[in-house]
C-alpha cells in the first residue's frame, strides 16, 4: 500500500482487467434462463394514446411478457425533482423519451419481432419544440400546470447606476445547443428475483441508493426487497442519473419469474437519457473606458425538454454562474428552465456551468472590441481574486487560482502579459 | 434461419461453431462463445469498440458477419495476454492512465495491436490514424496515444 498518494500516479484498480477485456459491464453478464428485453418508445413527441394492440405481439413465438403502463403495480413515475416521467406512458406522450410496451423474449429476435407486431394508435398533438415559444401565451402545454419549471433570480447592488457609470454597453443573444453525453456503453441492465424473493439489479447508473427508491415507488415495493448492483460504468458523465431501464427490467423479471437483460442499441440510448440543456441566454454588459465591468443582466431560457430531470438545478447552476469568474458589482440575472416536447434536458458535464461561459466570455471579447482593449486585460481587470464576493454573496476566501492561471495560459500563447496589462 | 458449420481460429486455436453465416461477428464471439471484451458501441462501424484483429487486420465485428470469417484467424482482446502474460500494450494503457471507463479499450488496444504489428516505431500521426476509427468518450485520447508510443518503445527496448 502507498502511504504518499497526492504527487504520485497509482494505477486504477480495476485498470487492468478493463484492458483484458475481463471486466463485465452489465450488458455483458449473462445468467441461466435469461429472458431479453426489449422497450417501445414513442415515435410522437406529443400524443394522445388511442390505443395500443398486444394480441400479435403476444402471438410470437418466444414471447413470455408484453407489459404497458396497466402492468406497473406502484407510482407509474419517476424523476430525481418530480416522479412525473412515465415508466410507461398511458393516456398521453410528451416526449420520443416515453416508452410504451416492455417486452421480454427467449431471444432477441423474438423480442424485436414482438415489438413490431405492436399496434399503436395515436393522435398527434400540437408540440412545442422552442424554450422561447413554450413560454408565451398560448403555447401547448406540456404539463397542465404550465411550461415553466422553475425561475431563479439573482439581483446584486443597483443596476441603473451600474449602467449609469458604463462607458459603453454591449447586448447580444448566445444560443447552445443540444447535447448527447453519448457514454460509449449504451443502457444495459439486467433484472432477477433471487431465492429469497429479492429484486436484484445489475445496472451501470450513478446512483445506486436512488435507483432503489425509485424502484421501490414504482413497484409498490419495499426498499429491502430490492438490490441495486452498480458495476463496472462504461461512461456517465451525468446521463445515468435518471432511470432509463432500471423499472421496466424489473417488471419484466417479476412478471415472468425469469431474469430478463436489456440492452439499449445506440438509437434507442438517445431516446432513453437525458441531454444537456440547450439554453438561449440575453446578455447586457456594461463597462468603464478602462474595462472595468459596471453591470451585467442576463436572462436564461434553458430548453428542460419534456420531464423535470434536474432541470430546476441546472438551470440555478446556470444563474449562480451567470458572470463568470468576474467581479460585477450590479447584477440582475433571470434563469428560467422550461418544458418543451424535447428529449428531456438533465445532469451533463458542468451541470448548467458550462453554457453561460459561452455568453460571458463572448461578451468579455466584445467589450475589449468595443473600448479597442485588449481582451486579455479586460479579463484580467475583472479576474476574480482572493477576498472576492461573487454575485451571489459568496466570499472566496482562499485558493483562488484565476490570475495565476491566466498568466500561465497567456504567456503559453505566446502573450507578453505584463506589457498588456500595462 | 439455416445454420451452418463454420470453422476458423480464434486467439490461435481453432474453433467450429454453428450458426447461421449471416449472424454478425461481434453478436458470435459475446453471445455465443461468451467472449464479451469486444463490445458493442454502436453497430454500425462508428466507434470501434467492437474491433477485432481479422488476419491481423483491424476490423470492426460489427459490420463482419461470420460467414466471411471462415478458414481465416480472428484475435480479440482476450486472445492478446498470452498464457496470461500482458501484451506491452495492456501494460501500457494500464501504468499511462489510459484506461477510464475502459468501455472503448479493447478496441483501442486492438487498433494499436494491428499498428505495431505494422510498425515497429510508428510516428504520432501514424497512431492517431490507426485509432482514428475509435471513439473515446472520457480520456481525450492524449493518454491514449502516448500508451501507444509506450508501449512501442518497450518493444524496442525489450
Ligand atoms: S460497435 Fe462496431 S463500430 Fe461501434
Ligand atoms: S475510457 Fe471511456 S470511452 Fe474511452
Amino acid at each position: 500500500m502507498q502511504d504518499q498518494v497526492v504527487g504520485s500516479s497509482p494505477v486504477k484498480v480495476d485498470a487492468k482487467d478493463k484492458a483484458t477485456g475481463a471486466t463485465k459491464y452489465p450488458g455483458d453478464l449473462r445468467v441461466p434462463g435469461m429472458l431479453y428485453g426489449k422497450l417501445l418508445y414513442s415515435p410522437s413527441a406529443h400524443a394522445k394514446i388511442i390505443g395500443i394492440g398486444l394480441a400479435d405481439a403476444w402471438q410470437v413465438p418466444g414471447v413470455r411478457a408484453v407489459l404497458t403502463a396497466n402492468d406497473v403495480p406502484g407510482h407509474n413515475g419517476h424523476g430525481v425533482i418530480i416522479p412525473h416521467q412515465p415508466v410507461m406512458a398511458r393516456d398521453l406522450v410528451r416526449s420520443v423519451n416515453d416508452v410504451l410496451v416492455a417486452v421480454a423474449a427467449e431471444t432477441m429476435a423474438a423480442a424485436e419481432e414482438a415489438l413490431r407486431k405492436v399496434k399503436i394508435e395515436l393522435v398527434e398533438l400540437p408540440a412545442v419544440f422552442d424554450a422561447t415559444a413554450a413560454m408565451a401565451e398560448g403555447a401547448p402545454l406540456v404539463h397542465p400546470e404550465g411550461n415553466i419549471l422553475s425561475h431563479h433570480k439573482i439581483r446584486r447592488g443597483d443596476m441603473a447606476e451600474g449602467w449609469a457609470r458604463a462607458a459603453a454597453v454591449v447586448e447580444n443573444t448566445y444560443r447552445t445547443q443540444m447535447v448527447d453525453h453519448a457514454f460509449l456503453q449504451t443502457e444495459a441492465a439486467l433484472a432477477e428475483i433471487d431465492d429469497g424473493g429479492i429484486l436484484v439489479l445489475h445496472v451501470a447508473t450513478q446512483y445506486p441508493h436512488w435507483d432503489r427508491k425509485e424502484l421501490s415507488r414504482a413497484l409498490g415495493m419495499p426498499e429491502d426487497m430490492i438490490r441495486v448492483v452498480g458495476g463496472s460504468v462504461g461512461g456517465a458523465f451525468g446521463g445515468r442519473e435518471d432511470m432509463s431501464l432500471q423499472v421496466q427490467a424489473a417488471l419484466l423479471a417479476m412478471h415472468t419469474g425469469r431474469p430478463v437483460k436489456i440492452v439499449c442499441t445506440r438509437e434507442e440510448s438517445f431516446h432513453a437519457h437525458s441531454k444537456r440543456h440547450a439554453m438561449v441566454m440575453h446578455y447586457r454588459t456594461g463597462a468603464t473606458g478602462e474595462g472595468r465591468l459596471t453591470a451585467v443582466e442576463a436572462t436564461i431560457i434553458g430548453d428542460t425538454g419534456a420531464y423535470a430531470s434536474w432541470g430546476t438545478n441546472v438551470l440555478r447552476k446556470a444563474a449562480v454562474h451567470a458572470t463568470g469568474p468576474y467581479i460585477v458589482p450590479n447584477v440582475k440575472v433571470d434563469a428560467y428552465a422550461v418544458y418543451t416536447n424535447n428529449p428531456f434536458a438533465g445532469a451533463m458535464r458542468g451541470f448548467g456551468a458550462a453554457q453561460p461561459a459561452v455568453a460571458y466570455e463572448g461578451q468579455m471579447d466584445e467589450v475589449a472590441r468595443v473600448l479597442g482593449l485588449h481582451p486579455f486585460a479586460v479579463r484580467w481587470q475583472n479576474a476574480m481574486t482572493e477576498g472576492c464576493i461573487t454575485a451571489t454573496g459568496q466570499v472566496l476566501e482562499s485558493g483562488v487560482g484565476l490570475r495565476a492561471t491566466m498568466e500561465k495560459a497567456g504567456s503559453l500563447v505566446g502573450w507578453d502579459v505584463s506589457k498588456i496589462n500595462g | 434461419m439455416e445454420r451452418e458449420r463454420i470453422c476458423f481460429t480464434l486467439n490461435n486455436s481453432p474453433v467450429e461453431i454453428h450458426c447461421h453465416p449471416g449472424e454478425r461477428l461481434v453478436d458470435v464471439l459475446r453471445e455465443q462463445l461468451d467472449l464479451t471484451g469486444t463490445k458493442e458501441g454502436c453497430g454500425q462501424g462508428e466507434c470501434g469498440a467492437c474491433t477485432v484483429l481479422l488476419d491481423g487486420r483491424a476490423v470492426n465485428s460489427c459490420l463482419v458477419l461470420i460467414g466471411q470469417v471462415a478458414e481465416r484467424s480472428v484475435l480479440t482482446i482476450e486472445g492478446l495476454a498470452a498464457g496470461g502474460k500482458l501484451d506491452p500494450l495492456q501494460t501500457a494503457f494500464v501504468t499511462e492512465g489510459a484506461v477510464q471507463c475502459g468501455y472503448c479499450t479493447p478496441g483501442m488496444i486492438i487498433s494499436a495491436k494491428a499498428l505495431l504489428m505494422e510498425k515497429q516505431n510508428p510516428t504520432e500521426a501514424e497512431i492517431k490514424e490507426a485509432i482514428a476509427g475509435n471513439l473515446c468518450r472520457c480520456t481525450g485520447y492524449i493518454k491514449i496515444i502516448k500508451a501507444v508510443q509506450t508501449a512501442a518503445s518497450a518493444r524496442l527496448e525489450g
